[in-house]
């Protein structure tokens, strides 16, 4: 990547129900953290790239923009885009073209607005098609499970072990989620808790499979390598963001056992960043549910399509909460993941960005990885919808 | 509210699962294409219309959703999962139907991937009492159970007949009943209603004739249970089942709704015929189709005694002058100011004249048109093979034969009520369609409906011996539907709940 964008300084709230708090009490905690962080004022930003999924119909904001500028009296050029990755990227382009040298980028959802509708809402992020049939927002995640145990022909004991496999995906979350401050779920969670949800429920995935509902905000200050350098002695370079998109319907895709969108994102910016999946030791995964974790690890190359249930499975046996794959250990999720962190859909993307930033620079406190080479690059997926649009961001500490 | 314009695009192409198919490379969409998004330009104009409406399909995946989105509340929990066309070439989202869930153990989600299913006409989804109400064939039945898939073929007609009758006809009642008093009732399922009922009757019409639909000159529908005070139940009919030359979207048919309390749609038979034989109205087949989601107040209610005997379903009936299976001798009809029974507007149920309903109303006018047709046509009881009266409880049906001197063999076939419940319009019309199952040719028929308000049409029909070719290409015949070893009991709660709709 030329002219290597790099993130100085992040902010967030914490994530869940912040039921009396209006949304742009969020964003203003999200940024001002930020901005403590690296002395930066309002006046120094060039442009704000925000990001919000449902603003418009859980708060009746259909201008975001219009909304930031009266909240921090700028009046600088301002962008929304879906998801956090989206407007980081686009925030990316801006200064790899050399438009400007400081930007806000920001996040957020106040999914708890909107309680009894939020789910039907949540279907505007997959076709119409399969809302007039009566999908609901955890109904492709089911399927795509279906899919992927008939395509790789799992049973018996092999079916009992996945199923455990996607169990141990929240306990492992939900136990990072212990040990983050700003997580929705700050508490662990039992293997029988997840299996007795679904029991319960006598569906495939239970309540603990799934990522929560929540409000939250995120933010962080980009800026380029000339004004990084001058701000900290330890910025974090965006060294590249992959970005690809698939069919809006997911019955029509060829196949439905995994996501296309998450293989071509991460080919682009593995490219990109020149590091291979095996330099990645660290990554924040879109785990929307238990299943996405598990299918994005073969998605994304870190082990052979139809085998990330068995390490998932080992690696839980040992009581690790790290994944062994291909003789590396992987962290996954450190912050808590979707399912226990939080998913403010806008603002999720800056969670993820936040936790690597963090984890880069040895900032993360009880949830530290230590690697004996230490811990170079770290990766970040998001997905817009099912799968339909997905982000791979590869941040590094430095330049190469 | 849902917006009208957005109901009419997704209906029109959701309620024929219309498709498309790239002549260059074969590949197939849901939904119409004006060019294949693999071949691009070259493709342009050469998108062949498909649709998936008579079609099978595999249920691939499936899964269980017991917390659904809320306009799918009141169905609590069912089965979703992704429907497979043509050996997966076109894949599209479905809700499996006709399926009481109440606990999600019982169901086996790996048993039912693989089966085939059989796209159903149904309401999508609740909305308010004063939207539109939309519909969608996005929702599945087993191939298996109830309802098995019948081909469509369409059968050039080759023999013309001199006096008009019926070509074809099909009977359907829902898979749900309520069992009491030693007799059944159809209970619809949630999702349907008269008008689901009226396009099932159709459809399963113009398979037994073996017409093309773009043949069907005019559609009347005859229901007092139209969801509707203004809205044609003959229009969504119309364009489910393409009747008459499909110009763009709109169809080039004549539909109807008509209402006469039970004999809205029998009154029309002789409409057709006389549209059917008329030379210059260019009309060579008409169809009848007679549906109720029969309403009744629920018990101990005012109007709540009709409780005991409302059903559900409905039969369409196909007039033409080819190929006919049993030509139309004769009619007559007779009417009187009677206030039998009634629903004032607005009302959501009849009211009735208890005693009243008999005597005065129902055995007067029957016995009035039955005997009068007699008598124009010259026929004793015992020249008459099959005696077919409007069934609304079990007995007025069998006084009336009765007292007009027929034998059990003759109106005994017809009896359907104790299966099938009152389906209001579609009642003798059932009745009808359950004798010409059975019926032998050169037998005659008589029919004779009756309306509260009050009036009776009767008719006298004589079968050909093409009623014996065509019996063969409808599995799903009266009997059918009244034996249905898939035939699911449920008790009074679930019964007012189902019928009382999403």
């Amino acid at each position: 990547m030329q002219n290597r964008p790099a993130i100085v300084a992040v902010g967030r709230t914490k994530f869940g129900e912040h039921y009396g708090k209006e949304p742009e009490k969020l964003i203003e905690e999200a940024w001002l953290a930020a901005s403590k962080e690296c002395s930066i004022e309002r006046k120094d930003l060039q442009a704000c790239y925000m990001s919000d999924c449902f603003l418009p119909i859980t708060n009746k904001l259909g201008l975001e923009e219009g909304f930031l500028s009266e909240l921090t009296e700028l009046h600088v050029p301002m962008e929304v885009t879906r998801s956090f990755s989206a407007a980081l990227n686009t925030a990316c382009h801006a200064i790899q073209a050399g438009v400007y040298d400081t930007i806000l980028v920001g996040g957020i959802e106040k999914m708890t607005d909107r309680w009894d509708k939020i789910r039907d809402d949540l279907m505007l992020l997959d076709d119409p098609w399969s809302y007039y049939a009566g999908g609901t927002p955890e109904s492709n995640h089911e399927l795509m499970m279906r899919a992927y145990i008939k395509k790789h022909g799992i049973k018996g004991q092999d079916l009992e072990k996945l199923e455990v496999a996607l169990a141990q995906v929240a306990v492992k979350n939900h136990a990072n989620g212990a040990k983050n401050k700003y997580a929705q779920f700050q508490r662990k969670i039992t293997l029988d808790q997840v299996l007795n949800a679904r029991k319960a429920a006598h569906k495939p995935l239970g309540l603990y499979d799934f990522a929560p509902v929540s409000d939250g905000a995120t933010a962080l200050v980009l800026t380029s390598e000339t004004v990084a350098n001058k701000m900290t002695n330890r910025p974090v370079f965006v060294l590249a963001i992959g970005a690809a998109t698939d069919y809006l319907n997911y019955t029509s895709r060829e196949d439905l056992s995994r996501f296309l969108a998450a293989e071509l994102a991460m080919k682009k910016a593995t490219q990109t960043a020149k590091v291979a999946a095996s330099d990645l030791q660290l990554m924040e995964l879109n785990d929307q549910s238990t299943m996405m974790e598990m299918v994005s690890l073969e998605d994304l190359g870190f082990c052979p399509p139809g085998t990330a249930w068995k390490n998932i499975y080992e690696s839980s046996q040992n009581g690790q909460l790290s994944y062994e794959l291909g003789g590396k250990q992987v962290h996954v999720n450190t912050d808590g993941g979707l399912k226990a962190d939080g998913n403010p859909l806008g603002a999720t993307g800056g969670a993820q960005i936040y936790e690597v930033y963090r984890q880069l620079r040895g900032e993360a406190a009880e949830r530290q990885i230590n690697l004996p080479n230490g811990l170079r690059h770290g990766g970040a997926v998001e997905f817009e919808g099912f799968g339909t649009k997905a982000y791979v961001t590869i941040l590094g500490e430095k330049t190469q | 509210m849902s917006s009208e314009p957005i109901e009419r695009r997704v209906s029109y192409l959701g309620d024929r699962l219309k498709a498309c198919k790239c002549q260059c490379c074969g590949k197939e969409y849901f939904e119409v294409r004006d060019y294949c998004s693999v071949c691009g330009r070259k493709s342009y104009g050469k998108m062949d219309s498909i649709d998936l409406f008579y079609d099978k399909g595999t249920l691939e995946l499936c899964t269980y959703i017991n917390e659904p989105t809320n306009k799918f509340t009141k169905l609590s929990a069912f089965v979703y999962g992704i429907v497979s066309f043509h050996g997966g070439k076109i894949r599209v989202p479905a809700r499996l139907t006709d399926q009481l869930v109440c606990d999600g153990k019982n169901i086996g989600l790996a048993s039912l991937e693989g089966r085939e299913v059989i796209p159903r006409f149904r309401r999508r989804y609740s909305v308010g009492k004063s939207d539109v109400i939309p519909t969608i064939s996005l929702a599945f039945t087993l191939a298996d159970e109830y309802y098995p898939h019948q081909e469509y073929k369409v059968v050039q007609p080759t023999k013309d007949y001199e006096l008009p009758g019926i070509v074809g006809y099909g009977a359907y009642s829902s898979r749900f009943r309520i069992k009491e008093q030693g007799y059944e009732r159809a209970v619809p399922f949630m999702d349907e209603d008269s008008v689901t009922a009226a396009v099932e009757a159709g459809k399963l019409a113009l398979i037994h004739s073996g017409l093309d639909s773009t043949w069907i000159g005019k559609v009347y529908a005859g229901s007092e249970s139209n969801p509707y005070a203004v809205k044609p139940i003959a229009a969504k009919v119309a364009q489910v089942l393409k009747l008459g030359t499909e110009d763009g979207d709109v169809q080039g048919v004549d539909a109807v709704d008509t209402e006469f309390a039970c004999k809205a749609a029998s009154s029309m038979f002789k409409d057709a015929c006389a549209l059917v034989s008329y030379p210059k109205s260019g009309i060579n087949y008409a169809m009848v189709i007679g549906a109720d989601n029969s309403q009744a107040a629920p018990r101990g209610c005012p109007g709540g005694e009709l409780d005991q005997f409302v059903g559900y379903g409905g039969a369409a009936f196909i007039f033409g002058k080819r190929d006919v299976i049993a030509e139309v001798e004769g009619w007559y009809s007779c009417t009187s100011d009677t206030p039998d029974f009634w629903r004032r507007d607005g009302e959501p149920y009849p009211m009735h004249g208890g005693r009243f309903t008999g005597d005065p109303a129902y055995h007067k006018h029957v016995k009035s048109a039955a005997s009068k047709l007699m008598e124009r046509c010259n026929f004793k009881a015992s020249d008459i093979n099959y005696f077919v009266p409007h069934q609304p409880n079990p007995s007025f049906p069998i006084r009336v034969a009765k007292e007009l001197g027929f034998k059990e063999e003759q109106f005994m076939p017809s009896i359907q009520m104790p299966k099938f419940g009152n389906t209001y319009s579609g009642a003798s019309l059932v009745g009808l369609a359950a004798v010409l199952d059975v019926a032998k040719p050169d037998e005659r028929i008589l029919v004779t409906s009756y309306g509260s308000g009050a009036g009776s049409d009767a008719y006298m029909l004589r079968t050909t011996s093409q009623l014996l070719d065509k019996r063969q290409r409808q599995k799903i015949n009266v009997k059918f539907l009244a034996e249905n070893p898939f035939v699911e009991y449920v008790d009074y709660t679930t019964y007012r709940r189902l019928k009382l709709g999403m």
